[in-house]
């Protein structure tokens, strides 16, 4: 396992392309979010107190923007191999087709949650600094953003943890789809569908249900640090439902990828 | 001596472009694949509108939720409300009232007023003053005349000759200038003839737990008229219709007293176009956005798959203007687009109808709606073109599609998240804007028109393509 890992690691960190989409996740993250955090504050509210706004997922809302750059990382991980052929050298090397798919999953989980934490860690920065301006002051009930306090600590891994999981769910849909094109498509409209639909769909039932089970809004609700009891969703339950569409996803993708010629 | 050059006598023919777009069509038709995914595209849209309309079954058109919503025309929302304070009318009539005073506004009106009947939607001609846009004229949805720009205090006259009804002011009671005439041949026997006043609602944004809204808050109007001297066949006692109605109104804020020829009025609600009113055409074609994702990667892949495969080579072989190639492509892609996205708009819209979504669908055939269907069909061209041109300078089928996906689609999603000022810049200024074509119904939240919408999407495209065509002479293939 260790060489397994070891090899997935080497050819990861040798394709020029990594690199940039890792540099593209951290600045995706922190831009979107300095995009939200520069562009609220209190002048709506009935009064600064009265707001009840949420600032730390305000600061990381540039997950959003960064899942995509993720999505594309770790498509490219597995489709990128068999366009060139690769794969068949990788199971050359090692035979062992769960091993490798493991290997490629720890890899791939791990850089992600790299640029993850620097992209999250950034926005929070940046939220820290430019909230208080905008008239999200400690005194009208909102304390700067502190990984100490237990919510904040929750939102801040529970975003890292939101990113892996997309990323293990793209994994696995490369490994069942094999193209690049299509599989980004698919996975795109799997997280975006239901915040579209959300658009069209006025009934309420209908709203609810899509907000609880579909992997995007479900597993951003991890975010959440205030208001936990409005939510469609529990914080840890939402990520978990996107938990379970990635296990879906990594367990039809390896079953797949044991039995399917390469 | 001098020698002549070698030149071959061979004729040479070039692929013609017709030649050119033919052999783009043939790679396209060729590929299962790729047949597959146009048809999915439509086929997916139409099935998400229909579930959509099964889910869509209760209408939160939002507002101040005062009152039916006043629906004469689904493209043209019109609210008929305000207070009307009135005096049964047989036959011709004449209205003088001197406007003294009114609150409430720069669009505050208060004025005289005849119509059929108390309900909304029913036939009425009526003159008023507002506070900063001067006198007007209105009856039915469409006539919206103005007068002079006088303020209160100034004296509004209506007279009612047969079915024709004719407005006139005057800064002193004495020299009448005529404002408009109206004829209203539906207009009964008895008619209503009386002074309403009304206001627009505030458009109020609240930003509470994270997001904004918007509702419509009731503002309250009061006009208080004096020299009333109503001629004709009236009856002796005052009525009134008071609007809204519904529970979010207290009864304290609208009512009337009249005191010798002085009477004033308190009212609430609008006489004006509805900026509330659910747009459903742009709902149902919302959909369209999960075929635009299939029709994206399509057009990525229809070139970064030659680049991949090698097959550009032989492309620019055939036609070594590359230009050419490249404007073949973008022919036949946007062509493919265009149809794809039409048969959607149209498979989603039908489908919404007969399905009965609450609000119904408008008409298929009146302009807005039109322009809704085949703008749809030109934004997903547009987006399809763009998406060529990226995915011709980059090359990367994985990174040119979430680029252009990116650029249309988190616009959408992530516009929820940011304030609305923010929302509305994002949603003019990216690709995404393309999107406004789909609106039929002028509303509050309107960030930019359809037309204008829909340039920026084939702006940002054509500026693509120039980038890309000059890109593809200086480099390899």
């Amino acid at each position: 396992m260790r060489r397994a890992i070891h090899a997935e690691w080497t050819k990861l960190r040798t394709l020029p392309s990594t690199g940039w989409l890792l540099a593209g996740t951290v600045l995706a993250i922190v831009a979107a979010s300095l995009v939200g955090i520069l562009s609220t504050d209190t002048r709506h509210c009935p009064t600064p107190a009265e707001c009840f706004e949420d600032t730390v997922k305000l600061s990381l809302g540039g997950i959003r923007l960064g899942q995509i750059v993720v999505v594309v990382l770790a498509v490219l991980a597995v489709s990128g191999e068999y366009a060139t052929g690769t794969m068949r050298q990788t199971l050359i090397a090692g035979p062992r087709r769960l091993t490798v798919l493991a290997a490629k999953a720890v890899v791939v989980a791990a850089a992600v949650a790299g640029a993850g934490t620097l992209g999250v860690l950034g926005s929070l920065v940046a939220g820290r600094l430019i909230l208080p301006g905008n008239g999200f002051t400690e005194a009208d009930g909102y304390p700067p953003p502190s990984l100490a306090d237990g919510p904040t600590l929750r939102a801040a891994g529970g975003s890292v943890g939101y990113l892996v999981l997309v990323a293990l769910l793209a994994l696995g849909a490369a490994l069942v789809i094999r193209d690049t094109a299509g599989t980004i498509t698919a996975v795109f409209v799997l997280l975006f569908v239901a915040p579209i639909a959300g658009l069209v769909v006025t009934d309420p039932e209908w709203r609810e249900l899509l907000d609880r089970f579909t992997p995007m809004t479900a597993g951003l609700s991890v975010q959440s640090t205030v208001g936990l009891d409005s939510l469609p969703i529990g914080p840890l339950g939402g990520l978990g439902v996107l938990a379970a569409y990635s296990a879906a996803a990594l367990v039809a993708g390896s079953a797949l990828f044991a039995v399917r010629d390469q | 001596m001098t020698t002549t050059a070698y030149r071959s006598r061979v004729e040479t023919t070039g692929a013609g472009f017709g030649g050119l777009v033919r052999a783009e069509l043939t790679k396209l038709v060729t590929v299962p694949r790729w047949l597959l995914t146009l048809a999915a595209a439509v086929l997916l849209s139409v099935l998400v509108a229909g579930l959509a309309a099964l889910g869509a079954g209760q209408d939160n058109s939002g507002g101040d939720g005062g009152g039916p919503p006043v629906a004469h025309n689904p493209l043209e929302p019109f609210q008929d409300r305000g207070h009307f304070v009135h005096r049964e009318l047989t036959g011709d009539g004449d209205l003088i009232v001197r406007v003294d005073s009114q609150e409430g506004g720069g669009w505050a009106k208060a004025g005289l007023m005849i119509r059929a009947a108390e309900e909304p939607g029913a036939d009425y001609a009526a003159v008023m003053v507002t506070p900063e846009h001067g006198v007007r004229f209105k009856s039915g949805t469409g006539t919206d005349l103005a007068g002079s720009s006088a303020a209160s205090p100034t004296w509004l006259r209506l007279t009612l000759t047969g079915t024709t009804v004719t407005a006139l002011e005057s800064p002193d009671g004495i020299n009448w200038t005529g404002v408009g005439t109206v004829e209203l041949p539906g207009l009964p026997a008895k008619t209503l003839a009386g002074l309403f006043v009304a206001v627009p609602d505030e458009v109020v944004v609240t930003r509470q737990f994270g997001t904004e809204s918007i509702s419509g808050n009731t503002v309250e109007t009061t006009a208080v008229f004096g020299s009333l001297a109503f001629t004709g066949d009236l009856a002796p006692e005052w009525g009134e219709r008071e609007h809204p109605t519904g529970p979010a109104v207290t009864d304290d804020r609208t009512g009337y007293t009249v005191s010798g020829t002085a009477v004033t009025v308190t009212g609430t609600g609008d006489l004006g176009p509805d900026m509330f009113s659910p747009d459903a055409t742009r709902m149902t074609l919302t959909s369209v956005l999960i075929g635009l994702c299939a029709v994206i990667s399509l057009a990525v892949l229809f070139i970064t798959a030659e680049y991949r495969r090698g097959m550009i080579r032989t492309s620019f072989l055939v036609s070594p203007a590359r230009g050419r190639v490249l404007l073949a492509k973008a022919i036949v892609i946007g062509g493919a687009g265009f149809a794809a996205g039409l048969l959607a708009a149209l498979g989603s819209f039908a489908l919404a109808s007969a399905g009965g979504v609450v609000p119904p669908l408008p008409d298929l055939f009146a302009w807005p709606v039109l322009r809704a269907l085949i703008g749809t069909g030109v934004m997903v061209a547009a987006a399809a073109i763009l998406a060529l041109a990226v995915g011709s300078l980059i090359r990367h089928s994985a990174v040119a599609i979430a680029l252009v996906l990116l650029a249309l689609l988190v616009p959408q999603v992530a516009a929820s998240g940011l304030p609305l000022s923010a929302a509305n810049w994002v949603e003019r200024l990216t690709p995404a804007a393309g999107f406004a074509v789909q609106q039929t119904v002028a509303r509050y939240d309107v960030a930019i028109g359809p037309e204008a919408g829909l340039a920026v999407l084939c702006a940002y495209a054509a500026a693509a393509m120039a980038f890309a065509l000059w890109r593809q002479k200086r480099r390899d293939a």
